[in-house]
Formats: structure tokens, C-alpha cells, sequence
């Protein structure tokens, strides 16, 4: 196609001019970033965050109906505090003390209350991984969506989501440091790229575990799997792309057409 | 004038800003008065206007000598601070009173020099030996160095070996630099010295050298080639800006990729890059944007590579494409977004964009097809609520009927159709996949 033809060929010429600054740059910047970063790497913490909220029924009073639990963790329930330093939750105002910070695992609180409010949940990174915080919203949702259901004080309402940190360029450090650990999907390295050993940290029995395997509401956690999706995905692709295989066909007919009418009607 | 007396009859003031306004001309009109003091032919030389810096006091212009001075000229031996030999020389002076001027010759001041180090031998043999220089030709090399105040094109030109400039250059700095720090009583002291701080890159100024020359040497084609590309770029930037403050009509923007028809014109070749340049630099910026930030959330991500790949194309494009995604069963916004699985949603994305663009490239084929045909009618396009996958049977074995389109005849199309292959248009269905 004359597009991607074309376009390969503006591709080609920029660098033919720039390419001694850019490659002069290049070995400036290599020099000192070699040290510290390394390119196209990402650091991914998949998590889960959400709610749980059960209803109180007989001891539900007008202004505390429910009691409820929201919280962030690890997607396969391991230790994220390995990446975490502290998480903020920001409450509704009419909560004492509305700003909650949670320094250790389960990064949880938990209330009671009435209402459905967002609650603001920053993540605080330890300083060798990230200074920006990071902010995720969550509506707390204490109501099923069933509007006509009786309230049952043996199910809980579970809303949770599915999203990763991702960390684009990871510091040398953070990676010795978090390699092997199982909260979070390490990337693979080039080969040949040795990363010093971790340093071992003797925490036996002397830290808390801060994995939520064993967490007390465990059993209302969702399981979340890529299958699905990625099977949806690709069955939706195959179809779009035997359709555009079929489209491309019937445009260089009609172009082959189109060039023996116009021929035929030249005068 | 008129509009005075209709302002007497409104009983408007007669210049509202009077105030401003006078100060606004006054400046103005300042600047159209020629100055006193010079002739008016002379003063529209200079364009009219005064020069920035007055050079002459115009006061001074026109003023009569001062009558107690007595101002004469007289041939008289000079002497300057720049001579170091003893050569007499004579000019004009002007001589006040009888007094000629004191102090050094005017211009001695602008006799500057560059202070080229000297280093004994012993030093040279400490600091300065190199593999590649010998010692007669690094003393020759400074030699000049001090003969030419440093102006290396003519040091090259003068030097008895061949050297290239660069090679010469970085041996004098390397020298001057190793001299300096043998030299210095402190490491701190020489810290901000302006060849400790920046020292000189060979081979940096070598590239640089050959950036310019290139640029130079560019012919008029590769500079037009070039002044085409960032004008795209532009546009290109310009249009991701508009296309998300507004909605935009994606005619155009579609049109652009597929025709490459005869009937086209000029403007298409240069425009049907335009979409896949754009995307691509919007996908890279957008990377790059991201990793920017250290740290995001990778629906954010997500959301912000979607943006970038519908940047090019108006609201009803994306409208299009998220009721494709959900006619094929997929979420808008995917549930477990893993790394692949975001990456995949996005590929499905620029994949229904690519399908989009093809229904329309066939569409125009078509209506080119038969206006060539036909001359006056020209074919209905399908209307644009196609849906490609309509209540289609698609995902998991979910059963839904489907729909029966009702065939639609064109202006007297068919009858002449050469080709059994070519279908008429008719609304894309499964069953035909």
C-alpha cells in the first residue's frame, strides 16, 4: 500500500539529518543512565481494590446500617507492601478523622455507616521504587444492585476491581530488591543482565505476614483471570481480520474495474 | 464629519478615549517627526526611523564651535601601547589649544591577546608526553597556536604535518588542560575554569561538524522533503488538538488513507501518509508521556493509548468502534486488565479503525464505479449506520436470529456488470464472512 510505503520512506529520512545529534545525545544519555535505569522494562503489581460490606439487620441503627471494609491488595493475595510503603484512604467528611493512613498490611478500613460515597485510596511507594504517589477512586457500594432482593445479613455486597501499577523504568534497586518476589510480575532482562543479589531479610516470625491468603473475608474475594478476556479478544480479532482480508479483496476488484471502465470511456 | 455631529446629536463625548487615545498618538506621532539636527533626505535613509541607540547627541549637530576653543590639525609622531618594536609613526591629530591629546592611542585597547601556556621541558616530560604527538610537533603546534591567537583554521592550514583541525585542537586543549592541573595549587580552583568545565569532545565536534555540513550540502529537493514533514507534523499536532476539544466529521480524515484513484487529487498522495505518521508519533508520544509519570495505573494506560489511536478520527468513528467492540462481545473496558490483555484490547482497537476505514475506501470505490459508468447518477452510498457485526451470533454460542437486510438497488448498477465476482453493496453480514 502506498501509505505504509510511503510512510517507511518518511521514517527513513528525519534521522538522516538528526541522526548525528541524536546519536551523539545518545551516547551522552547511555552514559549516565546505564548506571541507573534501564530502557523498556516495566514493573507490574497486579491489584485487587474494593469493598465488602455486609448488612447489620437487626443491629443496623438509621445512621449505621452497615458495616463495611474497604480495601487494596495483592490480585493473588500476596505481600504487597514489598512495593508499598503506606495507603491513604480519604473518607467522606462526615467520618471522624476522614483521612485513614494504613503504613502496613492489610492496607484495609473499616467502617460502618449508611452511605455510598468515593473514597479516595493513594498508594505511597517506598523511595527506592517511586515518589509520586498513585490515586485510584472507588465508589463504596453497600446496596445490592438488586434494588428489590430482601437485605440479607449473610451475603455480603463485594464490588472489586482489577488494575495493575505499572513501572515503566525501574530503578536498578527496586529491581534487586523485588526480584523473585511473588506480589508482583518481573520482567524478563536482557541476557546477559545481572542484577546483584537481594539483600536477605531475616523475617522469620519477627514481621507480620503481609499477604491476605488467610484474610478473614477471604472467601467473598473474587478470583480474576486474564482467560477469558484474552480468549474474547482473540476470537473478536480473527473476525475483524478475515473481514478486512474480505473488504481488501473487494477493493482491488473494484479498483481493477474502475481502470478498465475508465479505459473503455476515454474517447 | 459626519460622525461628530451624529455623536452632537447622541450626545456622545466626542473622542470616548480621549485620554488614551491622546497618549497613544503622542508616541506615535513622535516617532514620525524627524529628529532636529539632520536633513530630512538624510534622516529617510535611515528608513525613517531613529536608530535604536542614538549615535549622535543631535545636539551636538548643530551647534557652533565654542568660540574659546581654537581647533587645529597637525601631522604628529604617535605612540601606541599595541607596537612592541620601536617603529615611529605619524597621523593626523587634532590638536585643542595648542595641547595635543594625552593618553595612549585610542585604539590600543582593542590589541587583546590569547594567553597560550608555555611549558618547560620538564614539564613536558611529567604531563604532556602522547603516543601520537611528538615533542618538536606539539612545540611547533603551540608555536602557532600563539603566532595565530588560536584561530585553528589557520593553524591548519600552516601546519607542516598533515593533521586534521580536530586532531589539533584536542591536543592543544589536552595539553593547555593537563598543564592547568599540574599547575594548580587546588583541585577547586580550577573547577571553573571554562576548559575543566567543558573540555573539548574530538569526536563530538566532528559530528557536529558533519551535521552542518550535511545541512548544508542538503539539496532543494531533501529541503522541501523536510519542510513537507514538519509542516505535517504540525498539522498533525494541530489536528490531534482539535479532534479532542471537538467533534469532528471523520469524512475527511477516512478519505484521506484509502483512494488512491485516479480521479484523486494532488493533494492525496502527500495527505495519505498523514494517518499513519500521525498514529505511530501519537502512540511513541504517548509512551513516552507515560513513562514520564514513574508510575501509573494500566487501565489509565490504556485509556490513554485508546485516545491516541482515535485522535485522528472524529466522534462517529469512535462511536463506530466501541459499538463493533460490542457487538463482538467485548468489554469497552476490559475486566482483568493484565499487560497482554490491555495490549490485545488495543490491537482489536486499530484493527476495527483499519476494518472502518476499508467499508469506507469501498464504498467511494464503488460510487467512483458507477458515476464512471453512469456520468450523471452517482450511487447511493449505504447509509452510515452500517453495523458490520449486527446482531450477529457471535461470542460463545449465544443464538440470536439474523436480521434480514432488505437488498437495495442502486440507480441502474447492476445491469452492466462485467464481473460475476462484484457484488452489489449490500449491508456486510456474517454469513458472508
Amino acid at each position: 500500500m502506498t501509505s505504509s510505503s510511503s510512510s517507511k520512506k518518511q521514517a527513513q529520512d528525519p534521522p538522516e539529518t538528526s541522526e548525528p545529534t541524536l546519536k551523539s545525545l545518545r551516547t551522552k544519555m547511555t552514559k549516565s543512565d546505564e548506571k541507573k535505569k534501564l530502557k523498556d522494562i516495566e514493573i507490574s503489581v497486579p491489584l485487587v481494590y474494593g469493598n465488602i460490606a455486609f448488612w447489620l439487620g437487626k443491629k443496623a441503627s438509621e445512621y449505621q446500617s452497615h458495616k463495611w471494609t474497604v480495601y487494596v491488595r495483592g490480585a493473588t493475595n500476596e505481600d504487597i507492601s514489598v512495593v508499598i510503603k503506606k495507603v491513604v484512604f480519604q473518607l467522606h467528611s462526615s467520618f471522624n478523622n476522614p483521612t485513614r493512613v494504613i503504613e502496613e498490611p492489610p492496607f484495609e478500613v473499616s467502617e460502618s455507616g449508611w452511605g455510598e460515597f468515593e473514597i479516595a485510596i493513594t498508594l505511597h511507594f517506598h523511595s527506592d521504587v517511586c515518589d509520586k504517589p498513585l490515586s485510584l477512586y472507588h465508589h463504596l457500594k453497600l446496596y445490592p444492585e438488586d434494588e428489590s432482593g430482601p437485605l440479607t445479613m449473610k451475603k455480603p455486597v463485594v464490588v472489586e476491581h482489577y488494575d495493575e501499577i505499572v513501572f515503566p523504568d525501574p530503578s536498578e534497586s527496586f529491581l534487586a530488591r523485588v526480584q523473585n518476589h511473588p506480589a508482583l510480575t518481573f520482567p524478563r532482562l536482557p541476557s546477559g543482565y545481572n542484577l546483584p543479589a537481594p539483600m536477605q531479610v531475616d523475617d522469620n516470625g519477627k514481621k507480620k505476614r503481609g499477604d491476605t491468603k488467610d484474610h478473614s473475608m477471604g472467601q467473598w474475594f473474587t478470583s480474576f483471570s486474564e482467560a477469558d478476556e484474552l480468549l474474547q479478544l482473540a476470537a473478536a480479532r480473527q473476525q475483524v481480520q478475515a473481514h478486512i482480508a474480505k473488504l481488501r479483496r473487494q477493493i482491488s476488484l473494484l479498483e481493477g474495474q474502475n481502470q478498465t471502465v475508465k479505459t473503455g470511456s476515454d474517447p | 464629519m459626519g460622525g461628530t455631529d451624529a455623536k452632537d446629536i447622541l450626545g456622545l463625548p466626542k473622542t470616548p478615549l480621549s485620554l488614551t487615545q491622546e497618549k497613544k498618538s503622542r508616541p506615535q506621532k513622535e516617532s514620525h517627526r524627524k529628529p532636529d539636527g539632520i536633513s530630512r533626505e538624510v534622516y529617510a535613509l535611515t528608513g525613517g526611523v531613529a536608530p535604536l541607540m542614538p549615535s549622535i547627541d543631535v545636539t551636538h549637530l548643530k551647534r557652533p564651535p565654542p568660540p574659546d576653543e581654537k581647533v587645529a590639525w597637525q601631522w604628529l609622531p604617535v605612540k601606541s601601547s599595541a607596537r612592541k618594536d620601536d617603529l615611529q609613526l605619524y597621523h593626523w591629530v587634532r590638536v585643542v589649544n595648542d595641547v595635543p591629546p594625552t593618553g595612549d592611542y585610542s585604539f590600543a585597547k582593542y590589541n587583546k591577546s590569547v594567553d597560550v601556556l608555555k611549558y618547560t621541558d620538564d614539564e613536558y616530560e611529567n604531563h604532556l608526553t602522547d603516543p601520537v604527538w611528538t615533542k618538536e610537533e606539539t612545540d611547533q603546534l603551540f608555536e602557532l597556536c600563539e603566532r595565530f591567537d588560536l584561530r585553528f583554521t589557520v593553524i591548519a592550514d600552516r601546519f607542516p604535518l598533515s593533521r586534521t583541525l580536530e586532531e589539533l585542537k584536542d591536543r592543544y586543549y589536552s595539553v593547555t588542560r593537563a598543564l592547568l592541573r599540574a599547575r594548580a595549587q587546588s583541585p577547586a580552583e580550577l573547577a571553573n575554569h571554562p576548559l575543566i568545565k567543558e573540555p573539548y569532545d574530538m569526536t563530538r565536534d566532528r559530528e557536529r561538524k558533519r551535521a552542518l555540513s550535511m545541512v548544508l550540502s542538503q539539496s532543494r529537493h531533501q529541503e522541501k522533503k523536510d519542510a513537507e514533514i514538519l509542516a505535517e507534523a504540525k498539522r498533525i499536532t494541530e489536528m490531534r488538538l482539535a479532534a479532542r476539544r471537538a467533534a469532528e466529521p471523520d469524512v475527511p480524515a477516512n478519505e484521506n488513507i484509502g483512494s488512491v484513484s485516479p480521479s484523486s487529487n494532488s493533494q492525496l498522495p502527500a495527505t495519505a501518509v498523514a494517518p499513519s505518521t500521525l498514529t505511530m508519533a501519537d502512540y511513541a508520544s504517548t509512551l513516552a508521556s507515560l513513562r514520564m509519570l514513574h508510575v501509573y495505573l494500566r487501565t489509565y494506560g490504556l485509556e490513554q493509548m485508546v485516545q491516541a489511536a482515535s485522535s485522528a478520527v472524529g466522534l462517529r468513528t469512535i462511536k463506530r468502534v466501541e459499538q463493533t467492540l460490542q457487538d463482538l462481545g467485548v468489554n469497552l473496558k476490559p475486566k482483568v486488565p493484565t499487560k497482554t490483555v490491555c495490549d490485545e484490547h488495543l490491537e482489536l482497537r486499530k484493527e476495527i479503525l483499519t476494518l472502518l476505514n476499508l467499508q469506507k475506501q469501498l464504498q467511494y470505490k464503488e460510487s467512483e464505479g458507477s458515476s464512471h459508468r453512469e456520468g450523471t447518477y452517482g450511487a447511493m452510498p449505504d447509509t452510515p449506520k452500517d453495523r458490520v457485526f449486527a446482531s450477529e451470533p457471535f461470542g460463545f454460542g449465544a443464538e440470536r436470529p439474523i436480521k434480514k437486510e432488505p437488498k437495495r438497488k442502486g440507480p441502474g448498477r447492476q445491469s452492466d456488470t462485467p464481473s460475476p465476482a462484484h457484488k452489489r453493496p449490500r449491508k456486510l453480514k456474517a454469513s458472508d464472512l
